[in-house]
């Protein structure tokens, strides 16, 4: 089983490197396969290996594979290893399954691009850096892979790249994660010098023994490394303008498995946040403040794909939530289930995006109902998820995670589930204006023009992965029903056992209350939508959200502006004055001086003759004077 | 040891290690600064032969055997460079060869 997990880790690496090597000599097509079927081999390897873990004694559910010492600085050491245990074999089953349906997606929707084998041999190599991620068994494995699913974010992203917007929004997330790698790599470091190793269970057996500041201190840099790949306040602004990446970019990275790293770090090193509550209490707040904030400025967004990207901030927000009040179950639980749902509607975006020859402005939509009744019904049940309403999977997952909230009876998790409930209302909101924009109506002219001469509903490698997370979206979630059976959440609890629990009646009041509000959510943007207003009227308000609270122009003010000024006044003082000016000097002093030397230069050989007989009796005189 | 005493040869050999100096530096004609070269070189090559007399080894001989070969290429050059010069009316004069000043 534990090379199940070797093939499952190295199968994408290997599609990346044949891409890469073949170059121009294999067809676009053949690297798409070579990408998509190397992505189901990890796919097999990751079932292969969570089977065996399934059938394996409970006691012997953590295992830990050494393929050879990597680093070693005296005591300190480490390897290259990867961790099977219960976690990382969800996230496995996660990654490389709904990558491998994404990239199977990306062959339809990238078909006829000039650079799809670039394209797939980077879709490869994030597919290998998040099973590095999960599958690491220590910390410095993991921010390797960490740092690579940025690079493979910021490469993707910028996949355009003769696009300006594209190269500016790669550049804008490689530099907001850059800052969360650093915090994350002090918090290691700091790790390395108080515990002295980066391996999972040295460093959790001696998480309690450290004193309260260190603790704390660690906590933080990998809360921010947490933050700064999930999207969520206060280093969110990356996520919304990294949509200008290819649309199966945003389903796999920014939707379904790289921005939801940082749950999987809150809940690996469940250990030391554990230690630390007051951090653990600042991921569920800063995960509340998001969940509201997203869901708001989405409900104003024209672009498809921003919205979608709100609310994956949003949703991102829940697990924060989740995992910072210690319900480590539910929070891998709405990861997986968003997994499904969040990918399905990009996909289906997509797929709309694909047919309307690239547009992304919702306002030329309308009536796609009729015109692509199959992707209609796929993008309605990752709605239907997403907004929480029963059977289908963000039903289970979301309404846990409020529970959770409520269950731990402090006011802390009183204002939590307050801010929960609030944010199921507005993902109700959001959701359905989304959908009833796009899809409800008469066709609009722009859809009209496009119907008879665009491209369907899209080839067979789009629509089938589709279908398949459209199947997921609708029942992933009954792997969870509170009261009847639970075989996810003690699945996980086997690597992070929870703080909290609900009960049942919990539970279940907690889902009443949250399917009413997204209900009453559906209900205003039907009725806003069918007398053609929009769900925000207010204008200022508008105006605030329409600029995301002008978090993009605070940075801009605090960071970018001190920083240009400096630059420039360093320029204006400094560069050309004393460096620039110093170069000339050097040269022009340089030549006086040669050509002063140049003089002794006669030509006469006599009296370099001369010269030479002098200079030999003074050393001569030196020598003997010196002896 | 048979012989005078080292110390003649090294007074012999400075005496005509002085002269050829002199006449690199005071002379203008190029052939003699040649000459001038050839004496200073064999001022060495004498004492070479007179030390290695004295330690008894034959390092010194050999040594002057190569400073000999070394001479003779030199001298084959710098004659061929006075013929060559004689032979485009150059004049014979080491003071005017200047073209060279910095």
């Amino acid at each position: 089983m534990i090379a199940g997990a070797w093939v499952c880790l190295l199968a994408p690496l290997a599609g990346a490197i044949a891409i890469t090597i073949a170059g121009g000599r294999i067809s676009r097509r053949t690297a798409g396969w070579i990408s998509t079927l190397t992505t189901f081999v990890a796919f097999a390897g990751a079932v292969v290996a969570f089977v065996g873990l399934w059938a394996a004694d409970p006691s012997d559910r953590e295992q830990v594979s050494t393929a050879y010492t990597w680093l070693a600085a005296g005591d300190f050491q480490v390897q290259v290893q990867i961790l099977l245990d219960t976690l990382s074999s969800t996230m496995m089953l996660v990654v490389s399954g709904v990558g491998g349906l994404i990239v199977w997606y990306s062959m339809g929707y990238m078909a006829g691009d000039d650079e799809e084998r670039r394209y797939f041999a980077y879709m490869s190599l994030f597919v290998f850096a998040m099973l590095l991620l999960v599958q690491s068994g220590n910390f410095l494995l993991l921010l390797a892979g960490w740092g690579l699913v940025g690079l493979a974010s910021y490469l993707l992203i910028g996949f355009w790249h003769q696009r300006p917007e594209a190269v500016a929004a790669a550049k804008k997330a490689f530099v907001m994660n850059a800052i969360g790698d650093a915090t994350l790599a002090l918090g290691l470091v700091l790790l390395i010098w108080q515990t002295g190793t980066l391996e999972f269970a040295g460093v959790f057996q001696q998480a309690g023994s450290l004193s309260t500041t260190m603790v704390n201190l660690v906590a933080l840099g990998l809360l921010g490394g947490a933050v700064a790949k999930s999207a969520q306040i206060p280093l969110h602004t990356w996520l919304p303008d990294a949509m200008e990446g290819p649309t199966p970019v945003s389903a796999l990275i920014h939707a379904a498995t790289m921005v939801t790293a940082g749950v999987y770090l809150l809940v690996r090193a469940s250990p030391i946040f554990e230690a630390a509550p007051d951090v653990q209490h600042l991921a569920a707040i800063l995960g509340a403040i998001t969940l509201l904030v997203a869901g708001a400025v989405a409900l104003v967004q024209w672009d498809i794909k921003r919205v979608i990207a709100y609310s994956t901030m949003s949703q991102i927000g829940y697990m924060f939530l989740a995992a910072g009040i210690g319900a480590y179950g539910y929070a891998i639980f709405h990861l997986v289930t968003h997994a499904f749902f969040k990918a399905l509607l990009f996909m289906s975006a997509g797929v709309v995006i694909h047919h309307l020859d690239g547009e992304q402005d919702i306002r030329k939509m309308g009536g796609l109902r009729k015109v692509m009744p199959r992707t209609h019904i796929a993008f309605l049940a990752g709605a239907l998820a997403l907004a929480g309403i029963p059977i289908f999977s963000g039903f289970w997952s979301k309404d846990g995670i409020m529970a959770a909230a409520f269950a731990s009876n402090d006011a802390l998790g009183a204002v939590l589930y307050a801010a929960g409930l609030v944010g199921a209302l507005l993902t109700g909101l959001y959701t359905f204006r989304l959908y009833f924009t796009v899809f409800r109506g008469e066709p609009s002219e722009f859809v009209q023009e496009h119907a008879h001469e665009g491209n369907g509903e899209g080839p067979r490698s789009m629509l089938v992965p589709v279908g398949v997370l459209a199947v997921l979206a609708t029942i992933g979630g009954l792997v969870v029903i509170p009261g009847v059976w639970e075989p996810f959440l003690d699945w996980i609890d086997q690597t992070a056992e929870p703080l909290v629990t609900a009960t049942v009646t919990e539970d279940y009041g907690t889902s009443a209350i949250a399917v009413a509000l997204a209900l009453i959510g559906f209900l205003v943007a039907r009725r806003a939508f069918s007398s053609g207003r929009q769900l925000v009227t207010n204008p200022a308000v508008w105006r605030v959200l329409e600029h995301k609270l002008y978090f993009d122009e605070l940075y801009d003010a605090l960071f970018y502006r001190p920083a240009a000024a400096l630059s420039q006044t360093l320029r204006r003082n400094v560069e050309e004055p004393v460096v620039a000016r110093s170069l000339d000097e050097i040269g022009s002093g340089t030549i006086q001086v040669g050509g002063e030397v140049a003089r002794a230069q006669s030509g006469l050989l006599r009296t370099y003759a001369l010269a030479v007989a002098l200079a030999v009796s003074v050393l001569v005189i030196v020598f003997v004077a010196v002896r | 040891m048979d012989g005078p005493d080292v110390g003649w040869y090294l007074i012999v050999a400075a005496v005509l290690f002085g002269i050829g100096a002199l006449g690199v530096m005071l002379r203008r004609s190029p052939l003699i600064v040649l000459l001038s070269l050839e004496i200073m070189l064999n001022a060495a090559n004498l004492t070479l032969v007179a030390f290695a007399r004295q330690q008894g080894s034959l390092d010194g001989q050999i040594f002057a055997l190569a400073v000999m070969a070394v001479a003779a290429a030199e001298v084959a050059i710098g004659l061929g460079l006075i013929v060559a010069m004689a032979r485009r009316h150059v004049p014979l004069d080491v003071d005017q060869a200047r073209a060279l000043r910095g």
